[in-house]
């Protein structure tokens, strides 16, 4: 069993913050991921959890017992980080073999993982090569192959960007492995996997811990973190976003039904409906919009001045003007489309008096699309008031840092 | 054109023609060629064989200052200790423009890339956006009409080139400049290109817009790098009327229908049967087919159980294997509303024309390896 906890855990170098109070609770079997920026602090996280870099204050906590004071051998994990140091004088095997013949393991035993994890990473064949003859992918997983072999004992992965430098494609199957592997009955491992890629961390994580200049942003499901993030920074770190600054309408009579119960059997909206509250929106433009807030989710609004967020892909795209017959919509001219393989992206211009804004709108691609949604046309676009995000407007000098991620 | 380096014959022989205002992506993995071919049009490699023409006009001999091109690498050759304004005046300062035309040039460069308030300092301010921005100033600055760009976005943070590569294909279209963009990210020369030349070991195996790679690849390497793809193996059973064909997926899984376009295959060939992640319908097993009104005829339908599924923001991944053990992927929308359990068994349907069939090659594992 490895459950993990860190308390008010914090360290810096010389006046740099690298991590600021840290509270997180990792449990037993959870596949966790870490996920923030460049620079955000996540392989310093990692590298206080392996034992690594001993924090400037602050307790962690492995099954309950602290273990702040522990070493890394002390604490039993396999991890990987980003620089390989696969030792250059031995081949693959060797590099990979090598914690078990310090541990004096059985060498048949070892042989048959040692071939599992190279079949794995696609390696099988070349476990006579050298590190020197390999290219930065392949070093890669041999640094993967290795993390994985001492886990029957130790129960608790570590991994900073594993899968980084790869293909696409192998990068997508070794995401799905890992998965496959640390949830199969035999392991049920602890995996602590730090990465910069939105997609990766949904496509794996238990729960994702978003971090950001050293702080935890917002723990939470992939789900909850996808549709209720707590703010602009989580919002916009997730996928592509539209934003538009509003105000709540107060005892205004509904110009439509914001409370009407999505139709039987819509589980996903009617859950959102249970926990939030929805709320009428003047966003400028002559017709008003509704979304959902998520009081306990989010960071505390001001009425008077919040955030309307729509993804891009929750945005949905009609030929012409529809704005008496579809609610929370805008129209306008599409100036840009393009084809993105899964996806068309458009860039629909919405001008109405001082109102001119850019709206980002991504539709799975069909021949019908295609065909129909050319640039200059003009078009509705509107979304489900349920898809709406309402979160605080940290001021217009703070969105533009965080639409840079600087 | 063809390339000699040392005894590698690093391109080979390779044809294209790039139209003027294009944003053209010359695409592959590491040691295709991309970038020997890119120095060739940009004048820093001579090619041993073959010609190079820039408006028509045979472009040997002359030296790349003088080819009205602009340079955009991943380490960029802008000058730190010179300020944002001094990076884009240097340029044509070397070339001996009177003063006051250097200023009205620069001051409209840095204008168009939004960088004219940041003229006074150094370009240590910059993320790489802004390094790549201040890039461009200096090329259009100089009247360059053609920007050479090798692997412009390999050094910036994931997220931060989801964002960028909009704005510089926006940016760079606006302009009316002809773009030659060197990648091994599939995602970016999709997201970005007009036009991409898919290259790999020296030659090039196809080109086009990203639709039309995308909707019709022509080799098992093309479907797999762009997108992504599920392979079935099996055979040919049965030749049918007007090129279409029954094929057979190997060890008892499913007949399927599909295209045997200009008659290439024959019966008991063996054969790859490709389609699209996204093109995978699913169905639930009691789904009532006739009370829709949709034309099913095209629709190849087979029966598969679900392995898992997973949430991914804008995609929902569904794993999917086969009675004979194959496996597969579908994709739909984040939002998708199901309620499949994990080993529910499913209806499958994939359209005709979704099905790509190609000759099974003799070592499948190396065909989608990307090397």
């Amino acid at each position: 069993m490895v459950s993990i906890k860190l308390e008010n855990v914090s360290k810096s170098f010389r006046n740099f913050n690298a991590l600021d109070n840290i509270n997180l609770e990792i449990k037993d079997k959870e596949y966790f991921i870490i996920l923030g920026p460049t620079g955000a602090g996540k392989t310093t996280l990692l590298k206080v959890i392996a034992g690594l870099i001993k924090p400037d204050s602050g307790n962690i906590y492995f099954d309950g017992k602290n273990a702040t004071k522990l070493s890394q051998e002390e604490r039993n994990l396999g991890f990987m980080f980003e620089n390989y140091a696969l030792f250059p004088h031995m081949n693959i095997y060797d590099n990979i073999s090598y914690s078990s013949r310090v541990n004096a393991r059985d060498i048949d035993q070892t042989k048959m993982i040692v071939d599992q994890v190279l079949m794995m990473t696609l390696l099988t064949g070349r476990n006579t090569a050298f590190p020197e003859e390999m290219s930065g992918g392949m070093k890669q997983r041999v640094a993967l192959c290795r993390a994985l072999m001492n886990l029957e004992q130790s129960k608790l992965l570590i991994l900073d960007e594993p899968l980084k430098a790869l293909d696409a494609g192998l990068r997508m199957n070794l995401r799905r492995e890992l998965l496959l592997m640390a949830k199969s009955e035999q392991l049920g491992l602890t995996v602590i996997h730090v990465t910069n890629e939105e997609e990766e961390a949904m496509m794996v994580a238990d729960r994702i811990a978003i971090i950001n200049n050293g702080q935890i942003v917002q723990v939470g499901t992939p789900d909850e973190i996808y549709y209720r993030p707590k703010n602009l920074f989580v919002a916009n770190f997730m996928s592509e976003i539209n934003y538009f600054e509003s105000k709540c309408l107060k005892n205004k009579e509904l110009p439509w039904d914001i409370y009407r119960k999505s139709k039987k059997g819509d589980k996903f909206f009617q859950k959102i409906q249970e926990d939030s509250v929805p709320k009428l929106l003047d966003i400028g433009l002559k017709n008003k919009f509704a979304a959902y807030e998520n009081k306990s989710l989010c960071e505390e609004t001001d009425e008077e001045n919040v955030l309307l967020v729509v993804r891009a892909n929750h945005m949905k795209i009609r030929l012409g003007n529809r704005l008496n017959q579809k609610n929370n919509a805008l129209f306008g001219k599409i100036i840009r489309r393009k084809f993105m393989g899964v996806f068309y992206r458009f860039e629909v211009l919405v001008k109405f008096n001082t109102f001119e804004k850019i709206i980002i709108v991504t539709i799975p691609a069909s021949s019908e699309i295609h065909e129909t949604f050319k640039e200059d046309l003009d078009v509705t676009v509107y979304f489900p008031k349920e898809l709406g995000i309402i979160v605080k407007n940290p001021g217009e000098e703070e969105i533009a840092n965080i639409l840079k991620l600087e | 054109m063809t390339f000699d380096e040392g005894k590698v014959l690093a391109v080979d022989n390779i044809s294209f023609t790039i139209e003027n205002g294009d944003y053209v992506f010359l695409l592959g993995p590491s040691g295709c060629g991309k970038t020997t071919t890119l120095r060739m049009i940009a004048g820093l490699e001579k090619p041993v064989k073959g010609k190079i023409l820039i408006d028509d006009k045979n472009v040997d001999g002359i030296p790349p200052e003088d080819r009205d091109m602009g340079f955009i690498f991943q380490h960029f050759e802008i000058f730190h200790h010179l300020t944002v304004w001094e990076n884009v005046t240097f340029g044509l300062e070397m070339r001996g423009y009177e003063q006051s035309y250097i200023i009205k040039k620069a001051q409209e460069a840095l204008e168009i890339v939004g960088l004219l308030s940041n003229a006074d300092e150094f370009p240590s301010i910059f993320g790489n956006p802004g390094l790549q921005k201040l890039g461009i100033a200096r090329a259009i600055a100089t009247g360059a009409k053609i920007l050479i760009m090798d692997e412009p976005l390999g050094s910036l943070d994931p997220k931060v080139s989801k964002v960028f590569r909009h704005e510089l294909r926006n940016l760079i279209k606006d302009l009316g400049l002809t773009a030659i963009h060197v990648t091994h990210n599939q995602e970016e020369a999709m997201a970005i290109a007009d036009k991409i030349i898919v290259m790999r070991a020296g030659k090039i195996l196809q080109m086009g817009s990203p639709y039309e790679l995308y909707e019709a690849p022509n080799s098992i390497f093309v479907a797999n790098f762009l997108g992504e793809t599920n392979f079935l193996q099996g055979f040919v059973l049965k030749l049918l009327e007007e090129n279409y064909m029954q094929v057979w997926i190997r060890l008892g899984g499913p007949k399927m229908i599909c295209e045997n376009k200009q008659n290439k295959f024959n019966l008991d060939d063996n054969i790859l049967v490709a389609f699209r992640y996204e093109d995978v319908y699913l169905f639930p097993k009691n789904y009532d087919f006739e009370g829709s009104n949709y034309d099913w005829s095209k629709m190849q339908f087979f029966k598969a159980s679900l392995d898992s599924s997973r949430f991914v923001g804008a995609t929902k991944r569904f794993y999917l294997s086969l009675d004979n053990r194959d496996q597969f992927i579908s994709i739909k929308p984040g939002n998708y509303e199901e309620n499949y359990q994990k080993g529910d068994e499913l209806i499958i349907g994939v359209h005709q024309s979704d099905i790509h069939v190609f000759k099974a090659p003799e070592n499948l594992f190396n065909e989608l390896s990307l090397s």
